[in-house]
């Protein structure tokens, strides 16, 4: 056979399904919800796996945290001193910081000390940060910029624990190229914190530790464990780890919410399987009567599966990828907002996986291409005499 | 001239070999078909006509004895080779057109040479020119479930010839007509057999066996032979 | 033109289009490789351990550091129901009257 006769076959095929051209299109339709879906949610995990590892790449090596009753409680900024005498400890330094609640705009916010300034050339802060001891300012994100309708130089005010309200002046803004990072956060001096928390003295949320070598972080863990049997060593790989079950639970969550289309053709594709209609094993007879062979039926069957489910895999991927990149996910938006307030705007950047696109092809084409031909077979190998009878 | 295009020797065939229903549909049918030859299956209802049509059409094998086509047994031909025979050898017109509905004429008569090497242009005037031949040019591009009895035939008259075929087969082809189509369609196997074609014909219809070129007619009853003339 | 010509151009359509988002996608990804040095540089200094993006409820917020905080956090009902409190709403309180406000209504 040459070129000419496969594209002879190709041409009767897309003529065939022509006839059924409402049927064919409902399927390719179908199809192309079903691939746009899950691409989406390929894309937009993997991307976002991607972009939280590398902004990630820069937190603390080791976060120690002290339990109480099973619970975490503040550390004592004394043990400081203790952790940093341990060997291969370059650093140690109390994080202060906590959740705030707005009644105002039902927002969450994350108060955080300032514990240094961003490097000169920083582009993603408009503004600065509080200095470490800086009292009444305050840095905030975007997120929370636009909840409150802050610019520089506003003020924002919160409650403090003590019940009385305190004002800082707005010194710092962060861009929104940041957001993924930084949209809930308000950094402000470390006094502040203390004072709007009411922590007691000479206690912190946590403490940073740095270390040498990152491969001796789980001894140096360990070493700490002893020494204070009541502390829960968090390791960066762990961070890591944990960010891959998140997107492993987001991703479950969308999946689930669209679980109706995907059972809705699976149901479909195993109709097709299960069966051919009388009308198309009678129309493979005629073919076979009139001198086509077992194989040209098995290939025409095999580009009517390949039309069906390549046109649908090359649509749904290339709509899930504007989707995803140039419309920030908006279909997913609820499933992923949830209800939360303050939420980046998604510039994800477009991070792609050729095996998982390749993946995504095989296990769509591959499996609708035999779901069409194997029915077809049987029909296919039959002897013709039946239809000389009618 | 006078060898046998197709030569079967004690064909038989039992449908369901083995099994309560088994029925002895031909048994040991002997005869000759020579080239050029306009030969006409006989015989009533259920004698077989239409097994053996498929027989000889290569639709089916026979379970004992055998076919020898221009020499070559072809009773126990692999599947593949039977195919290639009924592309190149034969065209058939069956009893009930079985046209591919939803296709135009046109497609319809174009479908047998689809998976081989043609040029399709090429192929489409070959298909014209066999509308052009049996009056059905202006019916060239309507969907064939929309044509009248006697239209259909003629599209798969048109389908059995577009390769050119050596013999043509047709199972009870006035079964469906009446008397004016009918002689209608037997002038147009007519001029197939003065051109040269072999031409079998199986039907119970007196207007196909009692003409004066039919010149094998074979009597078929119960699956055997009863008679055969050669005028 | 003959279907198969079509076909195939589509597919092949299809695939440059492919082509080209992925050169877009790799100049943005250049782009994001050279903001993600400033990105690294606000984590390290503010020691940040997670992404602002689960922020419906406060121990969604930082999914790495597990902590003091845990359901049921304002009040009894509390949207922060993990992790159904995305697809839920939040149940009604408003026959508690006023002090009973959930967040979300
Ligand atoms: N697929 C089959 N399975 C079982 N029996 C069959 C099958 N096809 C044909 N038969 C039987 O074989 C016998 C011969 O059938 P055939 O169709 O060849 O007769 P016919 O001469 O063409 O009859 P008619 O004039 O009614 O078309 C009949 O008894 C029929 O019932
Ligand atoms: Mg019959």
């Amino acid at each position: 056979m040459s070129l000419n006769s496969h594209m002879n076959v190709l041409d009767f095929t897309l003529l065939s399904l022509l006839r059924r051209k409402f049927k064919n299109l409902g399927i390719v339709l179908v199809f192309t919800f079903i691939v746009f879906i899950t691409g989406s949610i390929l894309f937009l995990s993997y991307s976002f796996k991607r972009e939280a590892l590398l902004i990630l790449k820069g937190s603390p090596e080791l976060i120690v945290q002290r339990m109480s009753a099973g619970r975490q409680e503040l550390i004592p900024v004394g043990r400081a001193k203790e952790i940093s005498a341990i060997p291969g400890v370059s650093g140690v330094e109390p994080r202060y910081w906590g959740y705030y609640y707005d009644p105002l705009v039902k927002a969450n916010y994350t108060i955080l000390a300032s514990s240094g300034s961003l490097s000169a050339g920083n582009r993603l802060l408009q503004g600065r940060l509080p200095a470490p001891e800086e009292k009444g300012v305050a840095a905030v994100g975007r997120g929370v910029a636009k909840a409150r309708f802050i610019d520089m130089g506003s003020t924002i005010s919160l409650v403090s624990a003590a019940g009385d309200a305190m004002d800082f002046d707005v010194v710092g803004i962060f861009e929104s190229e940041s957001e993924l990072l930084t949209a809930d956060l308000i950094v402000l001096g470390r006094p502040d914190v203390i004072r709007l928390f009411r922590m007691p003295p000479d206690m912190a949320t946590d403490l940073a530790v740095t270390v040498r070598n990152e491969t001796e972080a789980p001894v140096i863990a360990g070493k700490i464990r002893s020494r204070f049997p009541d502390t829960r060593p968090i390791l960066r790989k762990e961070i890591i780890r944990t960010y891959d079950a998140v997107f492993g639970w987001r991703s479950g969550l969308i999946l689930t919410l669209f679980a109706g289309a995907l059972v809705a053709f699976i149901i479909l594709a195993w109709d097709k399987a299960t069966g051919l209609s009388a009308e198309e094993k009678k129309e493979i007879g005629i073919l076979k009567a009139i001198g086509w062979e077992t194989s040209d039926i098995i290939e025409m069957k095999f580009w009517e599966g390949l039309v069906i489910s390549l046109s649908s895999f090359l649509l749904g991927i290339i709509l899930a990828y504007v989707h995803v990149y140039f419309f920030g996910a908006s279909v997913f938006a609820p499933a992923l907002k949830g209800w939360s307030v303050i939420y980046p705007d998604f510039r994800l950047a477009p991070f792609i996986d050729p095996y998982q696109i390749a993946m995504l092809m095989a296990l769509t084409v591959i499996p609708y291409i035999a779901s069409t031909i194997i029915p077809s077979w049987k029909a296919a190998i039959t002897d013709p005499d039946e239809v000389v009878r009618g | 001239m006078n060898d046998p295009i197709i030569q079967t020797n004690e064909l038989t065939k039992y449908y369901n070999k083995g099994k309560a229903n088994e029925v002895l549909a031909v048994s040991g049918v002997s005869i000759g078909i020579r080239r050029g030859d306009f030969a006409v299956l006989k015989g009533p209802s259920g004698s077989g006509k239409t097994t053996m049509l498929s027989l000889l059409g290569c639709m089916t094998r026979p379970t004992s004895g055998s076919i020898t086509l221009e020499g070559r047994d072809i009773s126990h031909l692999p599947e593949r080779f039977l195919t290639d025979i009924r592309r190149t050898t034969y065209g058939f017109i069956f009893q009930q057109f079985h046209l591919i509905q939803g296709m135009s004429v046109l497609q319809n008569v174009m479908l047998p040479l689809y998976p081989t090497d043609v040029d399709l242009p090429k192929l489409k005037k070959k298909a014209e020119g066999l509308l052009e031949g049996i009056g059905m040019m202006k019916r060239r591009d309507f969907p064939v479930q929309g044509l009248s009895g006697g239209e259909q035939q003629r599209t798969a008259i048109a389908r059995a010839l577009i390769n050119s075929p050596e013999i043509v087969l047709a199972d009870e082809p006035t079964a469906h007509l009446d008397t004016a189509l009918s002689r209608n369609f037997m002038a147009i196997m007519k001029d197939l057999w003065e051109k040269g074609k072999t031409v079998i014909i199986a039907s119970h219809d007196p207007i196909v066996f009692e003409n004066e070129y039919a010149a094998l007619v074979v009597e078929m009853r119960d699956g055997a032979v009863r008679n055969v003339t050669r005028k | 033109m003959r279907k198969s010509l079509v076909f195939g151009l589509f597919v092949l359509g299809c695939f440059l289009f492919l082509a080209a988002l992925g050169a877009t996608s790799h100049v943005r990804v250049s782009h994001f490789l050279a903001v993600s040095h400033d990105l690294g540089d606000i984590t390290a200094t503010l020691k940040l351990t997670d992404i602002s993006f689960s922020d419906d409820a406060r121990y969604t917020r930082n999914p790495s550091q597990a902590d003091i905080f845990s359901a049921f956090q304002d009040y009894p009902g509390s949207i922060e129901h993990f992790p159904s409190g995305s697809v839920t709403p939040p149940p009604d309180f408003t026959s508690l009257g006023a002090a009973m406000k959930v967040r979300g209504q």
